[in-house]
């Protein structure tokens, strides 16, 4: 039976003859067949890449910092430009599995799964960053965290760094765990649906001896809730805090009151950019179109369009902001960024963040894969551009002019940057192999009601 | 047995982790490593181990023979307390006085010697740097004959041998020889009658010395009195950089220069002229600078001397020509013309003789003899020899080639110098590295460095000054002194006086006690006290006779600066390298890595040229030319500096070394000396026919600040001696003083001590010397010239330089830049581990141990000194058992992923505050000195506690011309800089921008 797409506001989510049974099978398929050709592929890419990661990130802390571009006055680049990146990435996964839940925004079951699953690994991602970055790791990963200790120091409480510690932490294991009891039910279809005895049990005690009682689903529900409720107000603390590092200081081009704001609309823009980007792959992969369907990406690029009009609003009330603060040194900031040395990255940044998704305005461009897919690529390269800009760019030249500098990358910061993708990449290759791709028993509750009732909509 | 025992012994140390030097208390037996036997070695190891058993931090590496530390009292060792001694840098063109800081026999740190009448307790770079090239590596440590290690004996043997038969032989040596070694050398030469003494330099200031001898017909020299002088006019002599007696002549000048708040209505300054091609040092603390050729310098002196004397028709077509503006020359020849008796004219040494009779002409009008120029009748250094006499004689043959101390092989200034030595039956090279002369001797003998010789100076009357080591030759060295005595002494005939002397030392001493014997006469012990008392004060310093200013003939000189002028396209000037000098100190890092004063480039030479005549030659920045002069050629990038003169092209001498260290290895540049020597030149420095051609290469140039300009912000402000006696506190105007608006409680720093810094910007002329007294003081490492090219220069405290105004010849703005040590510290807010945190007594200090590296404190930081650690910057020095032992055992050497910066000195703060407690008295205003302070010849650094009210930071903070830079910002900087004020002309007030803000 299929979905009437007209039926009030809610678009179909299903297409095609989808039933309860179709479904689990569309779904656990990649979990219980030998991976295709096409998989071992992907992955041996990845993990290559992953592999240079950790190469990259050793030599960094056998050699020290020196091996990357960094230097003072940059003394922050790819670093911090990497983890605010990742923290952004991961923006859209808690968005979708948390506002997006307590508003009953139903379209979001087909792509929460993958969204939270690539907010974990983003957030794994983004976490070997501002460790690999000090000069000291070995330090920096116990001297960062308060805990009583011999020393009687504990860390700095007025560091934007140290709120860092807290916020990202705070994250990421919101984060997985809210991803985790997502996976419950589905773990439990895993293991109940297995043959071999081994899967049985590893699926087994990653359920949680699931049995889908009244109580546990009760349970379930109120802690999903719950996490949802937890994780929302994240969503805008976390970048708001990611934001202070640079908001908190001093130099002309970071010390902005509309940071905050705008660097969760950008999380936000760059993390729907991203789950577009790898979403459509997933499917195409895993042939689950009917169940991660147009509606879903051209929903999904509505947001990138919002986010984006609000990432070029924040770029434009900069521009006018140093103008009509009348602070020299800021006015220069922000004149550099778009005239000086640096200013390429930032008209790749306005082009890709501003110009590029206004494209997505044509409904044509939402709903066809081929048009929309060069878009929220470049996205996911102009936010990644944007924190270059705001980085580098304020940095390399602040107050005085005899400490301006220059910034060239090394073959080591790209290894970690090109790197820190394989990690990501593989660890999402993984998930689709082991992990239910999709929320199949939150799907499942869709699909009966709108078989029962004829539509998506309660 | 070599040193290499003794290194052995002290890399045992190192294991140990023991910093101190220690050695077993037997130290005699070290003090000649060639002397040693098995059983001297096992019984060194022993007491080494039994040293470190005990807990003993052992005995140091005492000089063989006695030596007289300043501290009155019996000499005895404080582990780790530092002991003083006088002695006499010997290294440079110029000899100063100084006092060496040792540590557990070690010396770790060069000051000035206050009591020495030159340069009165200051230092240069060079000096500073000087301790890092005693425990340089690359050093020779033992004699070898073709290749291979032989015995001192040995060598003896086959030197006397060779001079007793040698038809011809040549001893070739540095200028500075000091009197006994010049005495030793008459001697040398009479007991080896066949033997010539040429002296070799390539800096030098002969054409001044040979004009000045003729025109005047005494042998002597000028000594400008810069602190008399109202006006002062400059021919392209680099007085406060390379000319002369820097360290003086930039103490006298900013003496010239110094106001006072109080009296500022009545203020009166010196007033400087610069007409200069290249750009010096001299030229940026200019008041008016002249873009002028260097061949054009004596049309400028012979037509300033007509125009004062009433006809200026040569002048204004000079100025025509030359593109100068013919207000300022009016005003200049004004300016001279009210001033006689109170002006004063100096010309660079590379100008031809004739430069020199016209300015004495000059100078003789303007009645500056005996005003502001004395006459100095015993000169620092000799006279330097004619390249082509010395090739003549090696061209005749030679059989025996004596080198001491100098590296021809590199900067011979004329036919290649490796083949004229081949020549010669046998080549004897003394020098402390296997260098490019030594290389190419069948002798390379080592030397030792100037902090294990014994030497003296007399650098003018009535200053004589005392080199004693302060720590036995760490290798198997010899001075080229005591090398000379004994081939003199094989040479003596039996019964000669001469070899009644021991060793150098003796000879040494016997002069100085015949000296004072007959001055004051009185017994042995007697002689031995006043030689002691020598030895303590670093010499013997007596009130200066002035000497009569002889007539000047001036017949003679008009005849002689009439002599023709040669002109050829472009000019081009061979100048001393601000750090490395002639290519003598290319293997030492710390003056590799110092920074230009002008370009600011680091490791590198380069071919300076304006920027018309960059696009003359169609070249930009980085263009490598091919600069031909005669048939030989270098190729260098071109720098376009602002403020040459148009078609002259400035070369620095000193790079381009091939042989003698790793240092030297890991610089750029090409060695332009070789140009020298041919026909085109004029001068032995400057050259007027050459061709420049570019390759169509082009190499980046390494600087450590690239950005000029101010961008109209308020960062280092100045203004005229006219706005100062109008308001002394024109600057106050210009400040931006925030609202004391801050979220954290402010701190009460009214008890105690509270410590600042005040910079005078008028005094400070941008020498360099604090930068490289900081980095031995602080153990800041080098980092090399690929660091420095993306940005990791370590240094605490640099020399920024800003140029405003007229683009082709700008206005210099300098400004040391320092930790600010600021109240409201951005950087120690966003440090998440609190490793940088702020002292109860105004200091931000940074905790190396708890430091993780995060390197926020350095981007919050708005002045950018702060400086990470990279890379293991130290860890080779680290490990090096002789390099390690430069570091200051009161500094932490820091580590990989460490954020440093400038602490204010605050090992110093609290040795000083230990020693006033120790007596039970308050610190007193200026017992504690940074380093910057102590080495700053200009005295432009102030430090001290700002909450006593009489000391002299207080003093320097309440002047009405201090300033804070970014005060704006509220971080509340403790560094108050003291606004410039430049005696611009009134004449030309308009003429030339002013302030370049509002």
């Amino acid at each position: 039976m299929s979905v009437d797409t007209s039926s009030l506001a809610a678009p179909s989510l299903f297409v095609g003859d989808v039933t309860l049974r179709k479904l689990d099978d569309d779904i656990y398929r990649p979990l219980e067949s030998f991976p295709t050709i096409r998989w071992w592929l992907a992955i041996a890419i990845t993990g290559t890449l992953a592999a240079i990661f950790v190469l990259c990130a050793a030599y960094t802390v056998v050699r020290g910092i020196g091996v990357w571009g960094n230097n003072v006055p940059v003394a922050w680049a790819f670093d911090i430009v990497n983890f605010v990146f990742w923290i952004g990435i991961g923006h859209a996964g808690t968005l979708i599995s948390a506002i997006l839940f307590l508003f009953r925004q139903r379209w979001r079951t087909g792509i929460a799964r993958f969204a939270e699953a690539m907010t974990v690994f983003a957030v794994i991602c983004a976490l070997q960053f501002p460790l690999l970055h000090t000069g000291r790791p070995w330090l920096a990963m116990f001297w960062l965290v308060p805990y009583p200790n011999g020393q009687g120091i504990y860390p700095n409480f007025r560091s934007p760094l140290e709120w860092d510690v807290f916020a990202v932490s705070t994250y990421g294991l919101v984060s997985a765990m809210f991803w985790f009891t997502g996976l419950l039910p589905d773990l439990a279809t895993a293991r109940d649906r297995a043959v071999h005895p081994f899967r049985k049990l590893v699926y087994g005690i990653l359920s949680l001896g699931w049995k889908g009682s009244n109580r546990a689903w009760s349970h379930y529900e109120k802690a999903y809730l719950l996490f949802a409720g937890l994780s929302t107000p994240l969503v805008l603390s976390v970048h708001s805090i990611v934001s202070f590092d640079f908001a908190v200081s001093v130099i002309p081009g970071w010390h902005t009151t509309i940071f905050p704001p705008y660097f969760v609309a950008g999380a936000v823009f760059s993390g729907f950019a991203m789950v577009a980007t790898l979403i459509i792959i997933m499917r195409k992969m895993f042939r689950l179109q009917h169940l991660v369907t147009d509606n879903h990406l051209e929903l999904m690029n509505k947001i990138i369009i919002a986010t984006s009009l609000m990432v070029g609003y924040a770029y434009a009330i900069e521009l006018f902001i140093a103008w009509y603060g009348g602070v020299s040194y800021e006015r220069y900031a922000f004149l550099n960024r778009a005239l000086g040395p640096f200013a390429w990255a930032y008209w790749i940044m306005v082009t890709c963040n501003v110009l590029v998704p206004q494209l997505l305005w044509f409904k044509k461009v939402r709903r066809t894969v081929l048009l929309m897919y060069p878009i929220v690529l470049l996205v996911n390269v102009g936010m990644w551009f944007e924190r270059f800009v705001i980085i580098v760019t304020s940095l390399h030249r602040d107050f005085l002019p005899s400490s301006w500098g220059d910034y060239k990358p090394t073959l080591i910061d790209f290894g970690l940057l090109v790197g820190s993708f394989g990690v990501f990449l593989t660890l999402m290759l993984l998930f689709c192999r082991f992990l239910p791709t999709i929320a199949a028993t939150e799907l499942k509750v869709i699909l009966s009601e709108s078989q029962s009732q004829g539509g998506g909509h309660e | 047995m070599t040193q290499d025992n003794v290194a052995r012994v002290h890399s045992h140390e190192t294991m140990h982790r023991l910093k101190s030097a220690a050695l077993p208390s037997h130290g005699e037996n070290l003090t000649s490593p060639d002397e040693m036997t098995r059983r001297d070695a096992i019984r060194i190891l022993m007491g080494a181990s039994s040293a470190l058993a005990l807990g003993l931090s052992g005995c140091e590496r005492k000089p063989k023979r006695e030596i007289v530390s300043r501290v009155a009292g019996p000499e005895y060792q404080m582990p780790g307390k530092a002991l003083y001694y006088s002695s006499t840098w010997m290294e440079g063109p110029y000899p100063y006085g100084l006092i060496i800081k040792t540590v557990d026999g070690r010396p770790i740190k060069i000051e000035g010697n206050p009591d020495h009448p030159i340069n009165r307790g200051t230092t240069s770079a060079a000096m500073q740097a000087s301790v890092l090239s005693l425990y340089d590596p690359d050093r020779l440590r033992g004699p070898s004959g073709g290749g291979s290690p032989i015995g001192w004996e040995a060598v003896d043997q086959r030197v006397s041998e060779a001079l007793r038969g040698a038809s011809s032989a040549v001893l070739l040596t540095r200028a500075n020889l000091g009197p006994t070694e010049r005495e030793l050398v008459r001697k040398f030469l009479s007991v080896a009658p066949h033997t010539r003494h040429f002296v070799h330099e390539v800096v030098h200031d002969g054409p001044r010395r040979a004009a000045l001898g003729k025109i005047y017909g005494a042998v002597g020299e000028f000594l400008p009195r810069f602190d008399r002088a109202r006006v002062i006019l400059s021919l392209d002599s680099d007085f406060l950089g390379t000319d002369g007696a820097v360290l003086e002549n930039i103490r006298l000048f900013t003496e010239g220069r110094r106001v006072n708040d109080a009296e500022h209505r009545r203020a009166d300054i010196s007033r400087l002229y610069v007409a200069e091609g290249a750009m010096t040092v001299t030229g940026s603390n200019a008041d008016h600078r002249i873009r002028l050729r260097p061949s054009a310098m004596r049309r400028l002196a012979s037509s300033l001397v007509r125009a004062i004397e009433g006809d200026a028709a040569e002048l204004n077509a000079l100025g025509a020509e030359s593109g100068v503006s013919p207000a300022l020359l009016t005003a200049l020849v004004d300016d001279l013309r009210r001033n006689r008796g109170g002006a004063l004219v100096v010309a660079g040494p590379h100008l031809p003789e004739a430069d020199h009779a016209a300015v004495a002409i000059l100078n003789d009008i303007l009645r500056a003899p005996g005003n502001t120029l004395e006459w100095n009748t015993v000169l620092p250094s000799l006279k330097v020899d004619d390249p082509a006499e010395v090739e003549a004689v090696f061209e005749r043959g030679v059989d025996v080639a004596i080198m001491l101390d100098t590296n021809p092989v590199y900067d011979w200034p004329g036919k290649d110098f490796a083949s004229l030595l081949s020549r010669a039956r046998l080549t004897v090279g003394h020098g402390q590295y296997l260098d490019e002369t030594l290389a190419a001797c069948s002798l390379a003998l080592p030397s030792n460095h100037n902090l294990e010789s014994w030497n003296d100076a007399e650098p003018r009357a009535g200053v004589m000054s005392i080199c004693q080591p302060v720590i036995a030759p760490l290798f198997n060295t010899r001075q080229p002194a005591e090398s000379l005595l004994t081939w003199t002494k094989a040479l003596a005939a039996e019964g000669d006086a001469i070899r009644s002397f021991e060793d150098w030392h003796d000879y040494l001493r016997s002069r100085w006690g015949e000296g004072s014997a007959t001055a004051a006469g009185g017994g042995e012990n007697e002689t031995k006290q006043r030689w002691e008392d020598a030895l303590r004060a670093g010499g013997l310093f007596q009130a200066v006779r002035e000497a009569p200013f002889p007539e000047l003939n001036r017949a003679a000189a008009e005849d002689m600066a009439r002599a023709e002028l040669r002109s050829g396209g472009l000019d081009v000037v061979f100048l001393p390298h601000h750090a490395v000098y002639d290519g003598r100190f290319a293997n030492n890092g710390w003056l590799q890595e110092l920074p230009d004063p002008i370009s600011k480039v680091v490791w590198d030479n380069a071919a300076s040229v304006s920027l018309q005549t960059a696009q003359r030659l169609k070249a930009v920045e980085g263009d490598r030319v091919e600069i031909k002069v005669g048939d030989r050629s270098v190729v260098l990038p071109i720098l376009v500096q602002p403020g040459m003169a148009d078609g002259v092209v400035a070369l620095t001498l000193g790079h381009g070394r091939t042989a003698g260290g790793k240092i030297l290895g890991e610089a750029a540049g090409a060695n332009v000396s070789r140009l020298l020597g041919q026909t085109a030149q004029i001068a032995p420095r400057l050259v007027t026919e050459v061709q420049l051609t570019r390759t169509g290469e082009s190499q980046s140039l390494v600087r450590t600040q690239t950005e000029f300009s101010m961008h109209d912000r308020p960062i280092v402000l100045d203004g005229t001696l006219a706005e100062y006696r109008e308001d002394a506190g024109f600057v106050q105007g210009k400040r931006h003083i925030p609202e004391p608006v801050t979220m954290f409680p402010p701190y009460d720093y009214s008890k105690g001590h509270k410590w600042g810094m005040a910079i005078d910007l008028s005094s400070c002329v941008g020498c360099n010397a604090c930068v490289t007294a900081c980095q031995a003081e602080n153990n800041i490492p080098i980092v090399g010239r690929e660091q420095c090219a993306v940005g990791r220069e370590m240094h605490w405290i640099r020399i920024d330089r800003y140029l405003t105004g007229d683009a082709e010849n700008p206005t210099v703005h300098q400004q040391p830049m320092l930790c600010q040590h600021c109240d409201n510290a951005p950087c120690e807010s966003v440090c998440p581990v609190n490793a940088t945190t702020h002292s109860p007594e105004g200091l931000n200090e940074m905790v190396y141990n708890r430091c993780v590296g995060t390197r926020y404190c350095s981007n919050n930081c708005p002045y950018k000194v702060r400086r990470f650690n990279f890379l293991r910057y130290q860890e080779a020095q680290l490990r090096d058992p002789v390099q390690e032992l430069v570091f200051n055992p009161q500094v932490t050497v820091r580590g990989v992923g460490v954020m440093e910066k400038c602490t204010f000195c605050v090992q110093r703060i609290n040795e000083g505050k230990y020693h006033a407690k120790d007596k039970g008295k308050a610190v007193e205003d200026g017992a504690i000195q940074t380093a910057c302070q102590q080495a700053c010849p200009a005295q432009a650094i102030t430090f001290g506690d700002v909450n006593d009210p009489n000391s002299r930071i207080a003093r320097m903070n309440a002047s009405k011309r201090a300033f804070f830079v970014l005060e704006e910002y509220n971080v509340k900087p403790n560094v108050a800089y003291l606004a410039r004020v430049r005696n611009l002309n009134p004449a030309l007030a308009g003429d030339k921008k002013e302030s370049h803000h509002g």
